[in-house]
This record gives C-alpha cells, sequence and structure tokens, in this order.
C-alpha cells in the first residue's frame, strides 16, 4: 500500500512536469522548425531579382516571396467562412516560414489547392473532394484539394474558424487575383528572436526598397520565437509547471500519511527488537533502509507510469494546438527528481515519526495491548467530542475515531483537502472562462459583421440591408489596421501572417451605438463633440505602457501619422487590440469620407441558429444585388466557435489535472483509513465480542472514512477560492490581460462532493470488508 | 431472553439431557501450526449450571482461553458439541454468534478493553445497541444502573482513560451485565489489579454469581480461590480434574 502510495506521488508529479517538459520543446520545435521569416514586407511587387538582391544584403540570411489573399469559403450552401490563401512560388526550394507535406499530393498539383490539415477534419472533407472558394477579385470557383500540409506557425484552423489554403501563383490567377506577389520574407542573420535588431535591419532594408522604387505598404514583425498562441501554450504549460509543484507537495503529505500509519503499526515490533537488545540508532537505520528501498520500488512503477501518462497528455495538447510530436523524450533531469522525489521525500517525511517511535520506551511498547489508550482519551476529554450525542452509539464512535489521531488526520485532511481545493479550483477556473466568454459573447450585441472589398456608401448599405425582413437594424462600422508610430515613421505592425493574431485595428464606431457594451476602466467612453479622441480596449492599452487618460497618442494609419487624444479604456474580453474613434474621427484618419464604409454590424430579429443562417444568406443575395463586394462575413456564431475553441484547451488540460488530484486525494483516504483499521484490529474484536455484526463494523469504518471526507470538502470550498483567483488572475493575464472571473462553481462543489463520498466508502470499504472478515479470535489475538 | 434469538436465526435448539446452562460434548479444538497439527482441546466434556461461579485453571498453553472460547463463540470446535442454554454454539456461523454472545454472554477482558472514544455509560450502552435489547430511551437509564451496581455512577461520563485499572474493570464487568446475559466469562480480569482492587472485583463477581449469573472466570491466582464455587483444570487440552469446593 504504502509503495502504491509513493508511486501514486510520483506517478502526478511525473505525469505534469513530463507534459511540461515535453510540450514545452516541443511547442518552439514546431514553431521554430519552419525557419521562421523575422519580417514579411508587404510591396507592390516582390519578383526573383529581388528576392535574390534582398537576399545577398547585409545583416539578411534568408529572403524569399509570397503573397497572402484573403477571401471565403463556402462551407454550405450560401454559407461561407473566412478562407487565407498563402501563395508559394515553388513549394520544394521553399525555405523560410516553410510548411511540411502532411498527406496526400505535394507540392499540389495544377489548379488544386493545399489545405491545412486542421481543416479537413473542421469541414469535414477528404482529400480529393473540392472547396468553393472566392476571392476579393474573383468569382466563385471550386478547386480541388490535393493534399493537407502541417503549418506549425499557425492557430489551429478548427479555433480560429478559418481555411487555411496553400496555392501557387497560377493557381491564385485561377481564382482571379494577379499572378504577382507582393510580399517579402526576411530572416535576419544577427540577433534573430530580438524584436529591435530585427526592426533595425529591417529600417534599413525598407530605406533600400524605397531608393529601389518600390512602394512599400506594411511591414510585420511578428513577436520573434513567438507562436500566435503563444500566450495560450504558455499558459498550458504554466499549469502543468503550477500543478508539479503542488502535486509534489501532495506527494509529501501522502507519504507523511503513510509513513505515520506504517510506524503505527510497527511499535510492538520496535519494543520486542529493544527488548532483545536493539540501539535505538539500529532501528533508526533498520527503519529508513526500509523506506529507502520502498521509495526504490516505488519509483521503478511511477516513474515510468507517470511519464507515460506525461506523454499521454501531451499527445492531446499537441493535438489541441496542431502541434507535431517528433520526440517525446523527456529529459534526463526529470527522471532524477523522480527518482530522488521518490527517495528522499518519504524520508524526509520519515525521519521524525521514526525518531519518535524509536525513541518510546520498551515497556510502553510492549504494554501496547491493542487498544489505544492515547490521543483519544487527551482530545476528546474536555473537547466538544465528548459532548456529542446521537441515537445510535456507533455513529458517535466512528465520528470521534475519526479525531482519534490528530497528526493523522490533519495529513489525511491536508492531502484531500488540497486535492479538493485543486480540482474545485479546476471546475472554477473552467466555470471561469466560461463566463469570460459568455461575457464576451453578451458584450457583442450583434449578430453579423461583414467586411468589404472597398469602400461603399454606408446609406447605401443601410438601405439594401433594411430591405432584408430578417434585419432589425445595421450599423457602419469601419476598420482599417493601425500601428504604433515610429521615429523612422515605418508602419510596422506585430501582425502574424495570419492576419489576425497580434493585430491592432483602428474601428469607427456610431455615436451612442448599443452594439458593443463598453465597461470602463479608466476615463470616459466617447461623446458627441470628441474630433480627435480615441478609446482603446485593455488590449490596445498595453502598446501604450506610459500614457495617461488626457494624453495624447500617435497610430500609423495608411502610411500617415495621426494624432488622437486618449480620453478612455475600455474592457473586451477575449477581443483583439482595438482602438475605437468617432465616424468623423476615423474619416480624418483615413482620408475617407465619413460616408462611406467597408463594414456593416448587422442585428438581427431572430437569433436560433437556422434563422440567423437564413437571414445571413438574405443579407449577402440582398449585398449582391447591390453590386457590394463582400470580402468577408462574420458571424456571431462563427466568431463563439472562434472563441470558445480558444477556452477549449484550457478546459481539457484543467480537467485532466483535475482528475489526477482526485486520485491521489481518494489513494490518501483509502490509506489512512486502512492504517486506521489494522491499528484498531483488536477494537473491533471486542465490538464483535459484545454484540457487533459485520455490517455494524462495516458501517463504522465507513462512516468515519465519510466523515473525514466530508471535513475535507469543508475545508477545500475556502481554499478553492484563492487558488481559483490565483489561477484564474495568471492565466487571463496571460491570455488576454484580464484576470478571469472569480467563479464559485456550484457544480464543482456538488462534484466534489460526490467524488468524495463516493471516494471514502469506496476507499474505507476495502479495509472496512477487511476488517469484517476477521474472525473475533483472530481480531482478539492480533497484536 | 436466554434462548430467543436461536429461533430468529434459525438454529434448532436441541433438548439437553440434563438442563445445564453450558454443555460440551467431546469438544475438540486443533490448530495447523509450523511443527503440524496442534490439539488444544482434546474431546472435553464439561457442564456448568446457573448461579455457579467456576475458576478454569492451568498452565500457560493448558487451553483455558480456548476452553472459554468455545463457550463464548469467539471459536469453533474442530469437533465435539457446545451446548450453552439450549443453544448448539457449535452450529452458529459469525454473524449468528456475534448477536447470541451480545445477548446471552458478557465478556470481560483481562485489559478491560473499554472503547477509549466513548465514555464510560455510551460503552455499556454499546451492547444493548448492537442487539436492540432495550427501548432506546431506557438504555442509558439502565447503564447508570448498573454503573451504581459496581459502584461507579458517578463515573458515567467519563473516558475510560480518566479512570483507575480498578474503575475500567468494573466498567467492563457492567458493560457484560448490559444485556441481562445469563453467562459471564472472565478472562484473567484481575490479571492486571492490585490486590485490594481484585478483591473488589471478585466480590462483584462472587454477588453476580449469587444472583443465579453463570461466572466462569479463567485465573492464575491461587489466592482467590475462596470465591469460586468450583475450579476446573486443565492440562495438555484435557481436563485434569473438577474440584467442588
Amino acid at each position: 500500500m504504502m509503495v502504491i502510495a509513493i508511486a501514486v506521488s510520483i506517478f502526478s508529479v511525473g505525469t505534469f512536469l513530463s507534459a511540461y517538459t515535453i510540450a514545452r520543446r516541443e511547442m518552439s520545435r514546431n514553431y521554430l522548425g519552419t525557419n521562421l521569416a523575422s519580417a514579411f514586407i508587404e510591396l507592390d511587387r516582390v519578383d526573383e531579382a529581388l528576392v535574390k538582391a534582398v537576399s545577398e544584403r547585409e545583416g539578411i540570411s534568408e529572403a524569399e516571396a509570397t503573397s497572402w489573399v484573403g477571401g471565403r469559403a463556402e462551407i454550405s450552401r450560401n454559407e461561407w467562412m473566412p478562407v487565407l490563401l498563402f501563395v508559394v512560388p515553388d513549394f520544394e526550394t521553399s525555405h523560410v516560414s516553410t510548411v511540411a507535406p502532411d498527406a496526400g499530393a505535394y507540392p499540389p498539383s495544377e489548379q488544386t489547392i493545399l489545405v491545412e490539415r486542421e481543416v479537413l477534419p473542421m469541414l469535414d472533407l477528404n482529400i480529393g473532394d473540392a472547396i468553393t472558394i472566392q476571392t476579393p477579385n474573383g468569382t466563385k470557383q471550386e478547386i480541388k484539394i490535393s493534399g493537407t500540409v502541417h503549418d506549425p506557425a499557425l492557430a489551429p484552423a478548427w479555433q480560429e474558424q478559418t481555411v487555411y489554403g496553400y496555392i501557387t501563383p497560377a493557381t491564385l490567377a485561377l481564382l482571379g487575383e494577379g499572378e504577382t506577389l507582393n510580399i517579402l520574407k526576411v530572416i535576419v542573420s544577427d540577433e534573430p528572436y530580438n524584436v529591435t535588431a530585427i526592426e533595425s535591419t529591417v529600417s534599413e532594408l525598407t530605406v533600400w526598397l524605397k531608393a529601389q522604387g518600390y512602394v512599400v505598404h506594411e511591414i510585420r514583425i511578428p513577436p520573434p520565437g513567438r507562436h500566435p498562441h503563444q500566450s495560450q501554450m504558455t499558459s498550458v504549460i504554466t499549469l502543468f509547471l503550477v500543478f508539479s509543484f503542488m502535486a509534489l507537495l501532495l506527494s509529501a503529505i501522502l507519504s507523511a500519511t503513510m509513513i505515520n500509519g506504517l510506524l503505527a503499526q510497527q511499535i510492538r515490533q520496535i519494543g520486542i527488537m529493544k527488548a532483545i537488545g536493539a540501539r535505538t540508532s539500529q532501528i533508526t537505520s533498520l527503519y529508513l533502509v526500509l523506506i529507502v528501498l520502498l521509495g526504490i520500488a516505488a519509483s521503478l512503477i511511477g516513474v515510468p507510469l507517470g511519464i507515460a501518462a506525461g506523454r499521454g497528455f501531451t499527445g492531446v495538447i499537441a493535438q489541441l494546438l496542431n502541434l507535431e510530436i517528433y520526440s517525446d523524450a523527456v529529459p534526463a533531469w526529470v527522471y532524477l527528481i523522480l527518482i530522488l522525489m521518490g527517495i528522499l521525500i518519504p524520508l524526509l517525511v520519515a525521519l521524525d515519526p521514526i525518531l519518535k517511535a524509536t525513541r518510546i520506551t520498551v515497556r510502553e511498547t510492549l504494554n501496547d495491548y491493542g487498544i489505544s489508550r492515547d490521543a483519544s482519551a487527551s482530545s476528546l476529554r474536555d473537547g466538544w467530542l465528548s459532548r456529542i450525542r446521537f441515537f445510535d452509539n456507533t455513529l458517535i464512535l466512528a465520528l470521534r475515531n475519526t479525531f482519534r489521531r490528530r497528526g493523522r488526520l490533519i495529513l489525511t485532511l491536508s492531502l484531500l483537502s488540497a486535492a479538493g481545493a485543486m480540482f474545485m479550483t479546476g471546475i472554477n477556473v473552467r466555470a471561469g472562462w466560461q463566463a469570460a466568454l459568455d461575457q464576451s459573447s453578451a458584450d457583442r450585441n450583434y449578430d453579423l459583421e461583414i467586411r468589404f472589398n472597398a469602400p461603399v456608401p454606408a446609406q447605401q448599405v443601410n438601405s439594401l440591408l433594411a430591405n432584408v425582413p430578417g434585419v432589425e437594424k445595421s450599423e457602419a462600422w469601419s476598420l482599417t489596421p493601425a500601428a504604433l508610430n515610429r521615429p523612422d515613421a515605418l508602419e510596422i505592425v506585430r501582425t502574424y501572417p495570419d492576419g489576425g493574431h497580434g493585430s491592432f485595428t483602428l474601428r469607427s464606431i456610431p455615436l451612442g451605438s448599443d452594439l458593443i457594451a463598453t465597461p470602463l476602466l479608466d476615463g470616459r467612453f466617447l461623446q458627441a463633440g470628441d474630433t480627435d479622441a480615441v478609446v482603446l480596449n485593455q488590449n490596445a492599452r498595453a502598446f501604450f505602457p506610459e500614457v495617461e487618460v488626457g494624453d495624447e497618442i500617435e497610430l500609423l494609419i495608411e502610411g500617415e501619422v495621426k494624432t488622437f487624444r486618449l480620453v478612455g479604456v475600455i474592457q473586451q474580453t477575449l477581443s483583439p487590440s482595438s482602438a475605437y474613434v468617432l465616424p468623423e474621427t476615423f474619416a480624418r484618419a483615413t482620408n475617407q469620407s465619413v460616408e462611406l464604409t467597408n463594414a456593416v454590424r448587422v442585428v438581427m430579429r431572430e437569433h436560433d441558429k437556422e434563422a440567423m443562417a437564413s437571414i445571413t444568406r438574405d443579407v449577402e443575395q440582398a449585398l449582391a444585388a447591390g453590386n457590394v463586394s463582400v470580402k468577408v462575413a462574420v458571424s456571431e456564431a462563427l466568431l463563439g466557435e472562434a472563441i470558445s475553441g480558444h477556452v477549449y484547451i484550457f478546459i481539457v488540460a484543467l480537467m485532466m489535472i483535475s482528475t489526477v488530484m482526485a486520485v491521489v486525494g481518494g489513494l490518501g483516504l483509502m490509506s489512512s483509513m486502512g492504517t486506521s483499521v489494522i491499528e484498531r484490529t483488536r477494537e473491533f474484536g471486542v465490538m464483535r465480542a459484545i454484540g457487533a455484526r459485520s455490517k455494524t463494523i462495516l458501517r463504522n469504518i465507513i462512516s468515519e472514512g465519510v466523515f473525514i471526507g466530508l471535513m475535507s470538502w469543508v475545508i477545500a470550498l475556502p481554499l478553492s477560492i484563492p487558488l481559483s483567483w490565483g489561477i484564474g488572475y495568471l492565466i487571463g493575464m496571460m491570455s488576454f490581460r484580464s484576470p478571469l472571473p472569480l467563479i464559485v462553481s456550484p457544480m464543482g462543489l456538488v462534484i466534489w462532493l460526490s467524488v468524495i463520498v463516493v471516494g471514502s466508502i469506496a476507499a474505507s470499504a476495502y479495509p472496512a470488508q477487511q476488517a469484517s472478515r476477521l474472525t473475533v479470535r483472530e481480531t482478539l489475538a492480533y497484536v | 431472553m436466554v434462548t430467543s434469538l436461536a429461533s430468529k436465526n434459525q438454529v434448532m435448539v436441541q433438548p439437553l439431557v440434563e438442563n445445564h446452562l453450558i454443555e460440551l460434548r467431546k469438544v475438540s479444538k486443533a490448530y495447523n501450526v509450523a511443527a503440524g497439527k496442534f490439539l488444544a482441546l482434546k474431546e472435553v466434556d464439561m457442564q456448568a449450571d446457573a448461579g455457579e461461579f467456576v475458576a478454569v485453571v492451568g498452565k500457560s498453553g493448558s487451553g483455558k482461553s480456548t476452553l472459554i472460547n468455545m463457550i463464548t463463540g469467539i471459536d469453533t470446535p474442530t469437533s465435539g458439541e457446545v451446548f450453552v442454554a439450549g443453544t448448539p454454539v457449535h452450529a452458529m456461523d459469525q454473524e449468528q454468534l456475534a448477536v447470541w454472545r451480545g445477548r446471552n454472554v458478557g465478556v470481560v477482558f483481562q485489559f478491560f478493553q473499554l472503547l477509549p472514544t466513548l465514555t464510560v455509560a455510551e460503552n455499556i450502552i454499546l451492547p444493548m445497541d448492537f442487539c436492540n435489547t432495550f427501548p432506546v430511551n431506557e438504555r442509558r437509564e439502565r447503564a447508570i444502573s448498573l454503573l451504581e451496581k459496581v459502584g461507579i455512577a458517578e463515573q458515567a461520563d467519563k473516558l475510560p482513560a480518566d479512570l483507575s485499572g480498578g474503575q475500567q474493570q468494573r466498567a467492563a464487568i457492567a458493560r457484560s451485565l448490559a444485556n441481562d446475559p445469563p453467562l459471564i466469562v472472565a478472562d484473567e480480569p484481575t490479571g492486571n489489579l492490585d490486590s485490594a482492587t481484585s478483591d473488589a472485583v471478585m466480590q462483584l463477581f462472587a454477588n453476580l454469581a449469587a444472583e443465579g449469573k453463570t461466572v466462569l472466570m479463567v485465573t492464575h491466582e491461587r489466592d482467590l480461590t475462596q470465591y469460586f464455587t468450583r475450579s476446573i483444570a486443565l492440562a495438555d487440552g484435557s481436563l485434569v480434574n473438577g474440584r467442588e469446593k
């Protein structure tokens, strides 16, 4: 039993620690293995000669041409999903920000497309099927999927609800776009992970490009070495690391519980050994050696199982993050820690009880006649327990026995309470995530956002939409990418190639619009007459650490420096970095007429899924009839799917962690009950001798287990609250710079209560059954 | 009260030729030990009647404890029959024995064996709870009256650890009387007491026998013989004599 308990401790730490090390390493390997571009420079054209010239420049190690085209894919009749096409001139020789062949053809055959491997399950398609795609300048085109690739630099397609496609320039032309490539991917040779060094090199390159007559539109320098979902990944591996330490703590408690139990059974043997001449030091050494041997045996079981489970955990995480596990090797230091843990922790926690046990006098140990006379008396004599009365003395007996060995009770309660608190924390954090998700959904009071390929008169669009029966109202919500102003006036953004992650958008919001909630973190929201005012959400606010409300901020909008006065900061859960201005301010910033818009947000009259899909189709048809070219339509349902996809991985990770914690806690209770039963074997004999049936003994022991379980539940509840807050804060801040709301999930309380009651019964049933099976003679003869 | 449980437990009560409270017929008990089979009791025949205070004496390993274990149903014979108040104890299973023992036999141990987490009164109520022999609201009253009988009523709400050895043994005797059994079996009850306390405890047992209880006591102490009405001696698992006082 003790070997199993220590093995389970090692197992739990091994699971989390190996998952942490494998996931951390493989995440980097996947992302960096693509030979990431340091920067993506959008020009008017990129040809082979330019690529060659740039490659040979000082400070640049590699360069390559590409294009990105955003469009949409028809996933069922008149139902669309955003598509992002990556144009690769030569799949065979591509060497910057590469993708790996996964299945089917590579490179894609003529007039076919490769898709990211996560796209097929998301759309329920197979290689060989066709997909309908429409690009900004083209018409709907059916194109065959000839294979899949793995692109570890992108967030998984199902999380983004986006189709990622890889095509040749010829296929792009077929879709209605020009063959000319316009993105230059470069890798800097010095300090490729230092953003300042990259900016410096790219800045010099841009000056040169401009001197050569190229038009530089935008420079994207995503955070070097950081995956678009790095914060998500870091949160998950941080969870693993945090719970590794917690599991370590639990394992120490579990070991202490077990060793106390073991020694309790050895008191008489120790007395006999002393009586026949053993010295205290000899007995101490004997037990320490025994503990070391038990630790070694436990390590032999726990280490391989823990590492196997950690690999399993990583496999699940990798699947959710679209990572390829190239190696599931666990570093040697993890093995070392686990083995040391298996031996040292039991030794450390055993030292004190061993010394105490071996210092008991021979008389005391040999006088132990089976029924304990110790702590129970002193703890009950003047305590509230002696005043408890039930109609049934066997229940009093169970309750009082619970408090009989205070030291062991404290250890068992610590273990179970810690496990319970962690379990409930898992559920609470999950509920916090769900609440953040719901809040994010509730903050968006619109059902559909439609972006256009070119600005159109807002009046015209609103009129078209007003004629669609299911549309309640529509508002113009123009948007444009924004960048922080720099001394060299280069428009450098932190946006990833997918165009979403790391993006910073300037948004026009109609005065008094109620389509988004605007909970203020600082200052105020936009008001009539705010000619140059801007409101940032908390993610955008992070770009301006020194700026206070009332200060001016400078943004680069379409290559020009624009100045705004920050009037407020709002909280937007699970939202990209956005700056909000009134339509007049937006028009001035973009040098565009205030009458025009490049996006509208639509509120529908009905909100069931089918009705909304139908209204979306009607909206698209109405716009098409009015010759308004739609770039992409993002429904609330699609956005909700995408956001919940981002949350799912945490939920899975937390549930896996909670399960391990529950198992460790249950085992702790079982060991404690087992020890308690063995200690009281003679007592059960006496009970049987004065008329107790087996079922009375059984009920007595199980009641005691349930009492302990219920007490731990009561302690775990308040413990889980600060823990939930702390982990929610950590994950929330990592993920979207805002702590998760603290939710005490009633479901968590009820589930853990059920787990603890059922677990307590199960954990005490075995020792209880063993005790009830003993004959009276055996139990009275037991020493 | 004595035989009522037999029918409840579906055990046939065989009529006895003579009306002894305890009757053992050719009872043997063998244990398998490392050296082979060890015969702890060898075809022992024995009887005891109501009101007798019987000492069971013999050297260590002579079979004294095995003999009383046969009578209390704590252990079962390998062969032979054990009847207590007409009940065939040898034919009952462990569950039947537990309830039967609770109602018909009061057991007193050398080390008192009071449950340390229950008060003295609660310890005495426990057999009544197990066997459901008295109405719930009368159990405490009965426990107090039994404690008065053994002279420690004022200790009722204390825990056993707060009592002296003699007081604990009196409490254990009170517990043995909880269900008003016809038979009290005591295994060296004075072995852990000083001589003055031993005398007081022995007087209690003698009083119980005088009231009509049958008391069977294992003892090593020769100077207690004045309390017994009869003693039986065992050697190597066999009865060597039976001596009337």
